[in-house]
């Protein structure tokens, strides 16, 4: 009787189950339809901006201009249409390709032309699942892995593989050694950068109030030279375009009388100092979060390049003058701030070899300088340097230590972030607030670039380029509640959960929220990267034609003058992007949980504390995964 | 080399690579608008400040060659309907040359013939044939 009602149920289950699945399918893959789109262009949205459609439809799309001439190019599927007043375009293709896919105005139409952007959803979104999970799975193995180890490790090892304190020098070839001593370097390369810049300026001024696509200055500065920063230049080397800077050259050769040789180690000019407690990253923080304010204009119009550039060389040369050394590098520059921040997770480094070295040699030439070459400029103490922040590659040292004790060195990423605390970083309150702040406010400044830059919504352009008043101070204001309030508030959230989950009393908050938000470093170098795929991939081929004709004067100087406009591998744009964001997560979930250990005194403490930090990461991670590709 | 001679040539680079580029970029445009083109015309949209120059004088029976460039965001276009002259469409940024020998004397209108905004139809300038 009761297997006989068991049978019964079970036939009742596989009914059920076999229906469920039925409605599930018919719901999920639904039938191939014809779908039709009539979509309205005006500068510099689409209406409707975002569209959706299921795998295998039908879709027409009939494309309308209100005002000048616009194109819609769909990435990944390469299609392309034009209209024009009075002239519709029309595309109509298999939507056999699955995801989120942008698609671009692919005809030059005003300055935000490169920033019109709609969005196609063509379901089901693997990517998004995928991702998710992958963050999941990520986070719980980390979770599994720091509960495993007994006790605290003697040795940080980055991924347990290779010991953070690991180190190899460069400087020990013959080669590089003789180069980064050598007063001609890095001189010749920044007389090179120089020559681009003067280009830049040229192109800039010539360029006016024009369009910015199709300008040298615009295009080098804002697709190249970011990408390069962010992709290449930062995670690898630092501060090398610190290195290479043509800025502050005339500045500089003012206060030493001297280009090659070595003149006066005092400044002719007033000499000042800057206050010590605002030798940080403060003035950084807020110089660069102001300078973002206009990035509506200066990576669209050359004439706000040149100004751009303009300001800062002044500056540089002003306050040269009055301030000593490379004031205006450390306290000014607007880029310095991030680079700094960042170079601390570079793959290499500027180091002394030996401290007992440094030790005997009482006289520290490396700061005060000598006949052979200038005291550190960015007024470090080469001598017990042990972060990449205030670090300029500037290779003095490199030419005044008398005992070659000076090396270049290549390290494991995020060696930086377990530095000892110096006297110097509490005498101008480094290490603090101000590092935390700053990789804060990067995550909110990415964000407002990449919803208003590479995001649907024409509301947003409007608001970043100013055609209100009003709308562009909602902009401002937005931007000022996202990087100051919100995205701290939230570290600050979990950061509280973490010191109440630790049970620790001998750790402040402050101490926590400051040493886990290090821990953001590789995830902004990460999502910063990510946003660059998302100008380079699609843009790039612009460099072909300005290099050839660079003051739109109609010259050919490579036969790349006519090259079209050609995005490239912009089908699997989303996939690198996620690639990179997950890259960012599996070193902030590895330097995150060693940040918290050494964060809280004893390892059960550290666990407990690391679960809230690791939520957190989780996230936001999620949220940067619908950013990019959900 | 001594001291001094570093100095020279560092100096010497600076110079170079700013102000001699400057001059080298002006030199060669100078160079190059004799040989190209015989008169220059920029184009833009009515609000931001039209066809410059507006009226331009050519010589009746000599090849003529305009260079057009569109230092705008938007695109343009240019004809001469009396001459049998045009140019189509050109795109922001872009540069293109317009070659003719005018054949008839007197004064003509020229237009823009893309629709780059909303006072298009106030994108127009005389061209004088003498």
């Amino acid at each position: 009787m009761i297997e006989h009602r068991l049978h019964r149920l079970k036939i009742q289950i596989t009914q059920i189950v076999v229906f469920v699945s039925c409605l599930l399918s018919l719901v999920s893959l639904g039938v191939a339809e014809d779908r039709f789109f009539e979509i309205r262009a005006k500068k510099f949205s689409y209406t409707p901006n975002i569209i959706k459609v299921n795998k295998g439809d039908v879709v027409k799309i009939r494309l309308i201009s209100e005002d000048v001439y616009h194109g819609l190019f769909l990435d990944g599927y390469g299609i392309n249409t034009l209209a024009y007043p009075g002239q519709e375009g029309a595309v109509k293709f298999v939507a056999d390709k699955t995801g989120r896919f942008s698609f671009r105005c692919s005809h030059t139409c005003g300055e935000f032309h490169p920033y019109m952007i709609g969005y196609l959803y063509v379901s089901p979104n693997r990517l998004f699942p995928l991702g998710a999970s992958g963050i999941l799975v990520f986070a719980a193995l980390s979770l599994a892995l720091s509960f495993r180890k007994s006790g605290k490790a003697a040795k940080f090892k980055l991924f347990g593989l290779v010991p953070l304190d690991w180190r190899f020098e460069l400087t020990r070839f013959k080669v590089v050694r003789n180069l980064f001593k050598n007063r001609w370097f890095p001189f010749i390369p920044i007389v090179i950068n120089l020559f681009v810049f003067t280009i830049i300026l040229l192109a800039g001024i010539l360029g006016g109030w024009g369009a910015g696509n199709y300008n040298f200055g615009v295009m080098i500065v804002w697709i190249l030279w970011w990408v390069l920063l962010m992709m290449f230049m930062v995670p690898v080397v630092g501060r090398l375009w610190c290195m290479v800077c043509p800025f502050p050259l005339i500045g500089e050769w003012m206060q030493r009388g001297k280009l090659i040789g070595v003149g006066r180690q005092k400044s002719w000019g007033l000499n000042k100092k800057w206050p010590n407690k605002w030798k940080n990253l403060w003035p950084l923080v807020i110089l660069f979060w102001i300078s973002t304010w206009f990035s509506g204009f200066f990576t669209v119009r050359p004439l706000a390049t040149f100004m751009l550039l303009g300001t800062i060389i002044v500056l540089a040369i002003v306050i040269s003058i009055v301030y000593e050394k490379r004031t205006f590098c450390i306290t000014m520059c607007p880029v310095s701030g991030f680079m700094g921040l960042y170079s601390n997770f570079s793959l290499c480094a500027v180091r002394r070899k030996d401290p007992e070295v440094c030790q005997k040699h009482t006289l520290k030439t490396c700061f005060l300088g000598n006949e052979k070459g200038y005291g550190c400029p960015w007024m470090e103490l080469p001598y017990e340097m042990n972060r990449n922040t205030y670090c300029g590659l500037c290779l003095e040292c490199f030419k005044t230590c008398p005992y070659d004790n000076m090396g270049f060195f290549l390290r494991p990423f995020g060696q930086d972030l377990f530095a000892e605390r110096r006297r110097t970083d509490d005498l101008y309150r480094r290490r603090g607030l101000d590092e935390a702040f700053k990789g804060l406010t990067m995550m909110g400044i990415f964000l407002s670039f990449f919803i208003a830059f590479q995001g649907p919504f024409g509301h947003l352009k409007d608001m970043a380029r100013a055609t209100t008043l009003g709308g562009y101070l909602a902009y401002l204001a937005e931007s000022f509640l996202v990087d100051f309030i919100f995205i701290p508030g939230l570290l600050l959230l979990f950061a509280f959960l973490s010191k109440r989950m630790s049970r620790t009393k001998e750790v402040s908050l402050k101490t926590v929220f400051v040493n886990l938000s290090y821990a953001l470093v590789p995830v902004g170098l990460a999502i910063w990267a990510g946003f660059s795929l998302g100008i380079i991939l699609p843009n790039g081929s612009y460099l072909l034609h300005i290099l050839s004709d660079p003051f739109a004067l109609g010259w050919n100087l490579f036969g790349t003058a006519n090259f079209p406009w050609t995005p490239v591998f912009t089908g699997i744009m989303p996939y690198l992007q996620v690639l990179t964001v997950m890259i960012g997560l599996l070193f902030a979930l590895d330097l995150g949980y060693k940040l918290s250990l050494q964060t809280y005194k004893t390892v059960e403490e550290s666990r407990r504390g690391w679960i809230p930090i690791l939520v957190y990461l989780v996230i936001i991670h999620l949220f940067f995964l619908k950013l990019f590709c959900g | 080399m001594t001291r001094k001679t570093n100095e020279i040539i560092a100096v010497a680079l600076i110079v170079l690579s700013t102000i001699g580029t400057v001059i080298g970029v002006f030199a060669v445009e100078k160079f190059r608008r004799g040989r190209i083109y015989t008169v220059e015309l920029i184009a833009r949209q009515p609000k931001y400040g039209n066809w410059y120059p507006k009226k331009f004088t050519v010589p009746y029976g000599k090849e003529t060659r305009i260079l057009i460039r569109n230092i705008e965001t938007v695109s343009h276009g240019f004809a001469i309907p009396d001459l049998n002259v045009a140019a189509k469409e050109i795109k922001a940024g872009e540069v293109v040359v317009v070659k003719f020998t005018p054949d008839k004397k007197g004064t003509f209108p020229f237009m823009c013939t893309v629709w780059c905004s909303d006072e298009h139809l106030h994108m127009t300038g005389e061209i004088t044939v003498e």
